[in-house]
């Protein structure tokens, strides 16, 4: 992240804290550069003077009256090396009139004509991320106490690891609507993403994605951690009813198919294992984790070349990450590129 | 359809999902080694810490550690109990860093060989003996490889490896040239065992990387770039060696013959056990950052590595892990032997129940001690049954080999305790916080050797430590049940009886052990094997079947308890 995120004070919300003002400053002072080297380059250029006029208004600061001028070139010109001058005045000019839409037009001239240019991203990233800011900032002014304001204010809170705010925060829109769809999900997640849990994390969370499934039934996710808990104690058919449910309410769900898989590997149905495994395969081909699970699968039901097979893709992928590992600890200096 | 709020659809909560799967599939959401207290004097736990000032062993190893993070600093040493002088009485061996191209120790250091005064303390007899060692030393096997009845040294360093014969006069030999196995480069441990079952010990050799002070890698770590010891996967993976004993004092590498060579790892610890019972020794060697190797023994002198189909290679995720020490026992008894492998923190350590079919799974969770070792970093290990009540327990010697841990994983420590598991028969249960003092103790622990120095019957413990003095546990509880010790001799069949399989009936109690080769890590254990048999009074026969060539079974009858005695193969009685 560029955007660096400040500490929130016990009475603003926490996604308020964001540092809002440097984002807005970047601008100018990234482009300046620019446009400078930009617009001696274009002077010799065979350009129209009124493109020129509007990026010289824009690097001097008089936005109202470059930004019509600036959408116009965006639109005609064909000069790739103005055109993207002409892109950075607008996301710059259209920022600083809070025309975001404008700016977001422009952001996306730039990433189609420059899509690997890595200013092109940089300046994409901050001006997204300026965008919210603004938003939950209008958030926070016109609904404090709504639950979408609780909502994000824990979202921010769980990013930063302050489990206890964020968790007070849910708690705070549960409050106001017991049966809103995800927050029990998402306070499930949270005690069981708390560094150093408590023992009865588990237990605590568990009852929370049985909650959230009570609201939700078509939540995938609250089925996939359950059996995941069940998985982790050893509680096989239990691990595997909620995987099968997973899987049944997203068929997209790698994570969920592997999961059931291993559990009925574990109660060593391994024919039963091997649909689930190369379902999981082919939705995660990069995992090594469902290739090796599958190819166990293949060695126990007796299908020894498919076993083969599959160890080999494992093998193979296992060379290329350099095998995995604890991957803290001391590292040797990258080879260069 | 996953419903909207469970995947919502901004980045930020698709990172977190992510982030939290990968969390919850690595078992990271639990954990806490707990802290205990105690209050009673030292003799009343199980294990109790016999300090140097009473034991007499002043001796400490040295890594040498230097600025540079070279490798072999936090990976040695091991250490052996041994009767070398053929008295009866377990003496002790512990092995030394030493002269190599990344340290020049000035006075030099040397190894000790410490012997048994029989009365609880001993004395070092290393200069009389000649068995100092020379370059930087990691471990120890021992075997009678000649069969003269006298436990023969080699001394696995990083440089040339060493094997002294013993002369039966206390003093040794250094005999590795006209040996012929040097095995140059960087060895860790070394297993004595009977590959090609000609009545003869051969000698496998576990090799680590392709090391040396010029291809020294500057690994660092942590927000400020600390220089530490860098993780294997920095360095070539090499072949391990295995020896044929030619029966004359020479050996011949076969390590390409056997198909040993083909497969090159990062080996650490390796035990010879035979897991499918056809009388042939396997070969269970951890790799670090690698899958593990399973050498099935084909017969013809030829090994099939099996470790991924077996399913011992890699975790059940299909990572490799860190492995470190390693063991082979049959602790369900179901007469089958398992695997036992220790890893390094965040991985767990690996209990691997045979499946009778070539085939292995994990136990770790189930028995509870994935969870148990989550945090720490396993190398010497032992399955054996510390409080001889019949059933075989664990013990496990711990300690990260990165120095810099605590700054990168709070939960992580350096230096960790021992472990300690009871067999209940049905499970495992760690019976740590009340087995001594010595559990809370943080420790470097690296090389673990099992061996009954004061002829109790209860089966006392050796730990090396990494750059500090050995610790030395006496065991209080073992000798509170009966128990039988034996001695085996092979006659047609090695003479250390390494392969041979032992049942025996107390009462109700049925029990079977195997004697295995190697195992641990860098270690060398008490040869001798005792049967526990708890309270009961009697034990009614013991059973040996003798390893190939001879393949004998005998039953001995009227047997004593809470002795040792000595048993020749073919003699048809103890003695």
């Amino acid at each position: 992240m560029a955007v660096s995120w400040g500490r929130g004070s016990d009475s603003a919300p926490f996604f308020m804290s964001r540092p809002f003002y440097p984002v807005v400053l970047w601008v100018p002072l990234c482009l300046a550069p620019a446009f400078g080297r930009t617009a001696k380059q274009t002077s010799v250029g065979d350009v129209q003077s009124s493109v020129q006029e509007a990026v010289r208004l824009a690097q001097t600061g008089h936005c109202q009256q470059a930004l019509p001028g600036l959408r116009k070139a965006s639109l005609r010109l064909s000069d790739k090396e103005l055109k993207r001058t002409v892109g950075f005045a607008g996301v710059r000019c259209a920022t600083v009139l809070n025309q975001w839409d404008v700016a977001l037009d422009f952001l996306r001239m730039l990433n189609r004509d420059f899509p690997r240019d890595p200013e092109v991203l940089y300046i994409s990233v901050h001006t997204h991320s300026d965008i919210s800011t603004r938003l939950a900032q209008k958030l926070a002014t016109f609904a404090p106490n709504s639950v979408q304001a609780h909502e994000l204010n824990a979202e921010a809170l769980e990013m930063q690891g302050k489990w206890d705010q964020a968790a007070k925060e849910y708690r705070a829109v549960l409050e106001q609507n017991p049966r809103l769809p995800g927050i029990h999900f998402r306070l499930g997640r949270l005690l069981l993403s708390k560094p150093d849990p408590a023992s009865t994390a588990p237990e605590e969370a568990r009852k929370e994605f049985q909650q959230e499934l009570q609201i939700d039934p078509n939540n995938a996710g609250a089925e996939y951690v359950l059996g995941e808990l069940a998985r982790q104690a050893h509680q096989w058919d239990d691990a595997i009813q909620h995987f099968s449910r997973a899987v049944k309410l997203d068929a997209s769900f790698g994570d969920a198919f592997l999961g059931l898989g291993t559990s009925l590997m574990a109660q060593k149905k391994f024919s039963d294992a091997v649909p689930p495994l190369e379902t999981a395969v082919k939705l995660e081909p990069e995992s090594s984790t469902a290739h090796y699970n599958l190819a166990v699968a293949y060695t126990r039901s007796g299908r020894k070349q498919d076993a083969d097979k599959e160890f080999a893709v494992h093998h193979e992928m296992m060379q290329k990450s350099g095998g995995a590992g604890s991957e803290q600890g001391p590292q040797p200096p990258q080879a260069p590129q | 359809m996953r419903s909207q709020c469970e995947n919502p659809p901004d980045w930020l909560s698709a990172i977190s999902r992510r982030e939290f799967i990968k969390a919850l599939a690595s078992g990271l959401l639990y954990g806490g080694l707990s802290r205990y207290a105690r209050a009673l004097p030292d003799a009343f736990y199980p294990f109790e810490e016999v300090p140097p000032s009473v034991s007499g062993i002043t001796w400490a190893h040295i890594a040498g550690k230097s600025p540079e993070h070279y490798l072999p600093e936090t990976t040695g040493a091991g250490c052996a109990f041994l009767d070398h002088d053929g008295d009866g009485w377990m003496d002790i061996y512990l092995v030394n860093s030493g002269n190599c191209d990344f340290f020049n120790p000035n006075p030099p250091l040397r190894n000790a060989l410490y012997r048994n005064n029989r009365d609880g303390t001993f004395t070092d007899v290393t200069a009389k003996a000649g068995v100092r060692g020379g370059a930087y030393g990691q471990g120890v096997a021992v075997g009678d490889y000649d069969g003269d009845g006298l436990p023969d040294l080699y001394v696995t360093q990083y440089g040339n490896n060493i094997l002294y014969h013993n002369n039966g006069d206390g003093t040794f030999t250094d005999v590795t040239e006209k040996a012929g196995v040097e095995a140059p480069g960087w060895s860790s441990s070394a297993v004595w065992f009977d590959y090609d079952n000609d009545g003869k010990l051969d000698l496998f050799v576990c090799q680590f990387v392709e090391f040396s002070k010029s291809i020294s890698k500057d690994c660092r770590s942590g927000e400020d770039a600390k220089r530490g010891y860098c993780i294997p996967r920095a360095y070539k993976p090499t072949a391990s060696w295995l020896f044929h004993n030619n029966g004359d004092g020479t050996f011949t590498d076969v390590s390409k013959a056997s198909g040993i060579a083909r497969y090159l790892g990062k080996a650490w610890g390796a035990v010879a056990t035979d897991l499918n019972n056809d009388g042939r020794m396997d070969l269970f060697v951890a790799n670090d950052t690698m899958g593990n190797f399973l050498f099935m023994n084909r017969g013809s002198g030829r090994f099939e590595q099996t470790g991924e189909p077996a399913g011992v290679a890699y975790s059940a995720e299909g990572r490799p892990r860190s492995g470190m020490g390693v063991d082979s026992a049959d602790f369900n008894q179901d007469g089958w032997m398992d695997l036992f492998v220790a890893n390094i923190d965040m991985e767990q350590y690996a209990i691997y129940q045979n499946n009778h079919d070539g085939t292995y799974d994990d136990q770790a969770g189930p028995t509870g001690i994935g969870q148990a070792t989550r945090l720490l970093s396993g190398w010497g290990l032992k399955f054996f049954d510390y409080d001889n009540d019949g059933e075989l327990d664990l013990f496990l010697a711990n300690g990260n080999p990165d120095d810099l841990i605590e700054s990168l994983h709070l939960q992580v420590k350096y230096q960790e305790p021992l472990m300690l598991f009871h067999n209940t028969g049905k499970s495992f249960q760690n019976v740590s916080q009340q087995s001594g003092p010595v559990f809370s103790k943080p420790l470097s622990s690296r090389g673990l050797a099992i061996g009954d120095f004061n002829n109790d019957g209860a089966v006392d413990v050796l730990v090396s430590v990494n750059d500090d003095a050995p610790v030395l546990l006496r065991n209080n509880v073992g000798s509170q049940n009966h128990w039988l010790g034996l001695t085996l001799v092979g006659k047609k069949s090695n003479r250390d009886a390494v392969g041979a399989h032992i049942t025996y009936q107390a009462g109700d109690l049925k029990r079977s052990r195997m004697k295995v080769g190697g195992g641990s890590y860098l270690s060398s254990h008490d040869p001798r094997i005792v049967l526990g048999i708890g309270q009961r009074k009697k034990l009614d026969w013991v059973e040996v079947k003798w390893p190939l060539p001879s393949g004998a079974v005998e039953r001995f009858t009227d047997l004593p308890i809470d002795r040792y005695i000595t048993i020749v193969e073919g003699e048809g009685k103890w003695k």
